[in-house]
């Protein structure tokens, strides 16, 4: 029974790492229907800019986050505006999107390589090592915390998506934007926007990442794989949708121990996938809570 | 109409712009120089200079630009009654497969070197050496550990560093004599956790097999892998728990050893005897995870510059290494490094030519004073080319040093078990 509680721990734990990771994946996807392959080199980049502030001037990553967020807003929009808005809206830009947000990751990456060389990085707090107890169970501190944060971006983007003006302009562009063109509202603008937060929700997620893992200009990939199965999972463009997912998956492989070797384990968030696109091509939880 | 004929036009100048720029380029190329015809010995090596491995890439390119140095200072090598320089010729593998194997065909067949020197990760040098056997080409690594290198009868591939079973073998010879000494309870149960790798593999086997060979001596209790570079290990260490385990023996790279032992400390966990295989004493993890997290943590690793105390070789390697590096102390990468290409310049002096063949049999039949632990290396027959040198044993202390505990005659100090952390 305690190691059954110890795993329903560990899911929920794990369940918020993987949703804060999928959160900015998942809203670009929504709004501008482009799959940012950047993603992974975002989550990189911010894992070392809170690194940077954290060796350079003492801010402890948690108290780092707006920051990030701020540069990773203004990168998001910069790519947008530069680069993104130059691809044709729909099916027509998929591939060229793909490639050039691979070609924007890959600059990331290299850009990585020359500043911080491929030395694996950590960013120790005084509090790497403290857990407390729950219910019997030694629970990180760290880990908590992202869960905490998990949740309150989740809350944070309902409240933004259904209580805002912008919010409501972000989901009609996400319906129909030509008809938001007709009515007056600046479409580009609102993909810069959403551009712009969807990037700096995966550079938060990076900081996050970075108080829990070591890190290197290689890292990102599978953060990016598990980003989209749970994105895919959740119903493309829903944000409630991937934090459920987000406990799916976890949920999934943490129990999946119990019954096939650990090495299997990670696997199985991929099978569900499989399994998800055969019976539910929409995913799990609808086609678009954004709409 | 028009248009197709247009873009058939303007594709075929492209592709004619594109022919003479590269016939000028060929042509501008330097002519690669024919073996016979050189005065310098060219030896071929590719490194991970950038990429996930290029820390340690440069490592190696250290040590082996020592060895080449000291080579050339006294003249070059003897071969024949000639001196002849040395000279390296090192490429960037970026840390990737496909690109270091293209690098040693292009080495071999383009550039003509006479050797080749190896790359860095066991996975890279598994790809390489395919290259060097086929091309008929002695490669002598210092990077390469596991087993299945050395397992597929390939003879021109030697290997200084000695395989990952022998680091299962040699923790576990310490633990049983922390047990035979009564501090260790008999049996001991044992929590064994490997990456899926052929790394991994290897040390579960050397594990498994020294366990089995102790009848009634130990209990493996779990003996699970994991893949390389994890998000939580919550489950399995989960599993670890409920086994009530005595010894944590863990084979894993630096990524997953620092997100595992931070999910070990969070758990509560602790053990009478705990090791990450070859991780544990390097500052990396100290920074990550803080000195007093990793006190009393084992680790096996293929040299230590520690061992310069008690073996010549390795004195003046560390010395060398000093002098040349600005007083930093070398890891056992640069030695390796350093190790691999003296037992391939050793094996030409030896030859008294630069035939691959009679190259191929010194190297063979080599055994030479070494700085590795032992004092000699050879490139045994009986495992494929690998070479079977011991490895030592460090462990974290509370005032932050990594003394050697293993093989006795070379260790500093005698080690602790079990763990005081666990001692309520």
């Amino acid at each position: 029974m305690a190691r059954l509680l110890d795993m329903g721990l560990s899911a929920v734990l794990l369940a918020g790492l993987y949703a804060t990771m999928a959160y900015g994946l998942g809203l670009i996807y929504g709004v501008l229907r482009v799959v940012n392959l950047a993603h992974g080199g975002v989550l990189m980049a911010g894992a070392y800019l809170g690194f940077c502030l954290h060796e350079r001037f003492g801010i402890d990553p948690y108290l780092s986050l707006p920051i990030v967020a701020a540069a990773g807003f203004a990168l998001g929009v910069v790519l947008y505006q530069g680069l993104v808005r130059r691809i044709p809206r729909g099916a027509a830009g998929g591939p060229a999107s793909l490639l050039l947000l691979f070609g924007v990751w890959l600059v990331l990456r290299n850009l990585a390589y020359l500043v911080f060389t491929g030395n694996d990085r950590t960013i120790r707090t005084a509090y790497v090592a403290s857990s407390v107890a729950i219910g019997g169970s030694h629970v990180s501190v760290n880990r908590l915390i992202v869960l905490g944060i998990s949740a309150v971006i989740a809350v944070a983007l309902h409240v933004l998506l259904r209580r805002t003006q912008i919010g409501r302009a972000i989901r009609a562009v996400a319906q129909n934007a030509d008809s938001c063109t007709l009515a007056g509202i600046d479409v580009h603008r609102v993909y810069a926007l959403s551009f712009g937060l969807g990037t700096a929700l995966s550079g938060v997620a990076g900081v996050l990442l970075a108080t829990i893992f070591s890190f290197n200009p290689s890292s990102g990939s599978s953060e990016l794989l598990k980003s989209f199965v749970v994105v895919v999972l959740g119903g493309l463009g829903s944000i409630s949708g991937v934090a459920l997912a987000a406990l799916l998956v976890a949920t999934a492989e943490v129990f999946a121990i119990l019954i096939l070797p650990a090495y299997l384990t990670t696997a199985v968030g991929f099978l569900l996938l499989v399994l998800v696109l055969v019976v539910r091509p929409g995913g799990l939880f609808g086609h678009r809570v954004l709409s | 109409m028009a248009m197709t004929h247009r873009l058939h036009s303007s594709s075929c100048r492209v592709l004619l712009s594109l022919a003479v720029i590269s016939a000028a380029a060929a042509a501008c190329k330097p002519k690669a120089t024919a073996p016979s015809e050189r005065a310098e010995i060219l030896i071929g090596a590719t490194l991970p200079l950038t990429g996930a491995e290029a820390r340690i890439g440069g490592f190696f390119k250290e040590g082996y630009e020592l060895a080449f140095d000291e080579v050339n200072q006294q003249g070059g090598l003897e071969v024949g009654g000639k001196q002849r320089p040395v000279k390296l010729q090192l490429d960037d593998d970026t840390t990737n497969q496909a690109t270091a194997v293209s690098l040693a065909d292009k080495l071999i067949n383009s550039d003509k070197v006479d050797f080749l020197l190896g790359t860095y990760s066991t996975a890279l040098v598994e790809a390489q050496t395919t290259v060097a056997e086929q091309n008929k080409v002695p490669y002598v690594n210092g990077g390469g550990a596991a087993s299945e290198i050395y397992q597929r009868g390939y003879r021109y591939i030697f290997g200084a560093l000695s395989p990952v079973e022998l680091l299962g073998t040699t923790l576990m010879t310490w633990i049983d004599e922390q047990q035979r000494a009564g501090k260790l309870p008999r049996p001991s149960k044992i929590a064994l956790l490997w990456e899926n790798t052929s790394h991994g593999k290897d040390f579960r086997k050397g594990v498994s097999a020294y366990a089995g060979k102790r009848a009634g001596g130990y209990e493996i209790a779990v003996d699970e892998s994991f893949e390389l570079g994890g998000k939580d290990f919550g489950a399995l260490l989960g599993k670890v728990k409920a086994a009530g385990a005595d010894v944590f023996l863990v084979d894993a790279h630096l990524p997953d050893y620092l997100t595992m032992h931070r999910q070990y400390l969070d758990a509560g966990l602790c053990h009478k005897v705990v090791s990450y295989g070859a991780r544990g004493s390097e500052q990396a993890a100290i920074d990550a995870l803080g000195a007093d997290h990793v006190t009393y943590v084992l680790s096996g690793v293929w040299w230590n510059a520690q061992l310069a105390d008690t073996i010549p070789l390795a004195r003046k390697f560390v010395e060398a290494f000093k002098a040349k590096y600005g007083g930093r102390t070398p890891e056992w990468f640069q030695a390796l490094g350093y190790e691999a290409a003296r037992a391939l310049f050793t094996a030409i002096r030896q030859a008294g030519s630069t035939d691959r063949e009679a190259v191929r049999a010194k190297l063979a039949a080599l055994r030479i004073d070494s700085l590795l632990p032992g004092g000699t290396l050879a490139f045994s027959a009986a495992h494929g080319g690998a070479a079977q040198n011991a490895f030592v044993v460090q462990q974290n202390l509370p005032d932050g040093s990594a003394p050697i505990i293993f093989p006795r005659d070379v260790a500093k100090v005698a080690g602790v078990a079990p763990s005081p952390r666990c001692t309520p």
